[in-house]
């Protein structure tokens, strides 16, 4: 199982969710964050904004079926029509072992 | 050293939060509300309909299943303790109902305490 961790612009999450509903994947959690990228922020004028709201959604997954969610991600969470700066990242990690609290069951 | 990850009930964080202090685990980090959901609400026979090109289960997708706040909590333990904490949280949490939450289990290269800068196991107590 892998976890994908992806940053996402707050107006483009609600279009991934979708998506990956239509893919099959419905299970994810949504966190709202801050966080800066390489372009340092953004600059209004004078004022200089280093904490950017976005959001982060954690789906967890068979490594064999990375690929189509990735897929998902990037073509629907790309301001269209071929992305700008922010847009945010994705992320990848390894997961061990998934339990199911409801009913105890474990996948590895 | 291992990361739990675990996406719980809110109601159930409280007692959560005692149960894994009377099991010895002291410190953890726990985000405000989260939205999620699970695999439980979601109607497959719609899912392969719409992929099979039927219009009406087409037209009822997109409403989908709403997102349901969570609360979220991560610690790090070390890799002999893992067991204890995942069956501290399960026992806390279950209910038997779907809807109870997930928790993962993610490997975890290094750990660094702030204050000393010293690293590894250590660090975890």
């Amino acid at each position: 199982m892998v976890m994908i961790r992806a940053i996402l612009r707050p107006e483009r999450v609600q279009d991934v969710i979708e998506g990956l509903l239509d893919a099959g994947y419905p299970a994810l959690t949504r966190i709202n964050v801050a966080g800066r990228g390489q372009q340092r922020g953004i600059k209004v004028g004078e004022v200089m904004y280093d904490e950017l709201p976005k959001e982060m959604l954690l789906v967890v997954v068979p490594e064999s079926e990375k690929e189509i969610v990735l897929r998902v991600m990037l073509k629907l969470g790309k301001t269209p029509p071929s992305g700008v700066y922010g847009d945010g990242k994705i992320f990848i990690t390894p997961v061990e072992e998934t339990y199911t609290i409801s009913s105890g069951f474990k996948e590895e | 050293m291992k990361e739990i990850l675990a996406v719980i009930r809110i109601n159930k964080m409280n007692e959560t939060k005692k149960a894994l202090s009377d099991a010895g685990f002291s410190g953890f980090t726990a985000a405000g509300k989260v939205l999620g959901r699970g695999k439980g609400l979601v109607d497959y026979q719609l899912i392969k309909g719409a992929q099979d090109g039927y219009q009406e289960a087409i037209s009822q997708l997109g409403h989908g299943p709403r997102l349901i706040p969570k609360r979220i909590l991560t610690l790090v333990v070390r890799d002999e303790k893992k067991e204890l904490a995942v069956q501290t949280i399960m026992k806390t949490n279950k209910t038997g109902n779907p809807g109870d939450g997930k928790i993962f289990i993610l490997p975890v290269a290094e750990s660094i305490r702030v204050r000393t800068e010293e690293k590894g196991d250590t660090t975890l107590d």
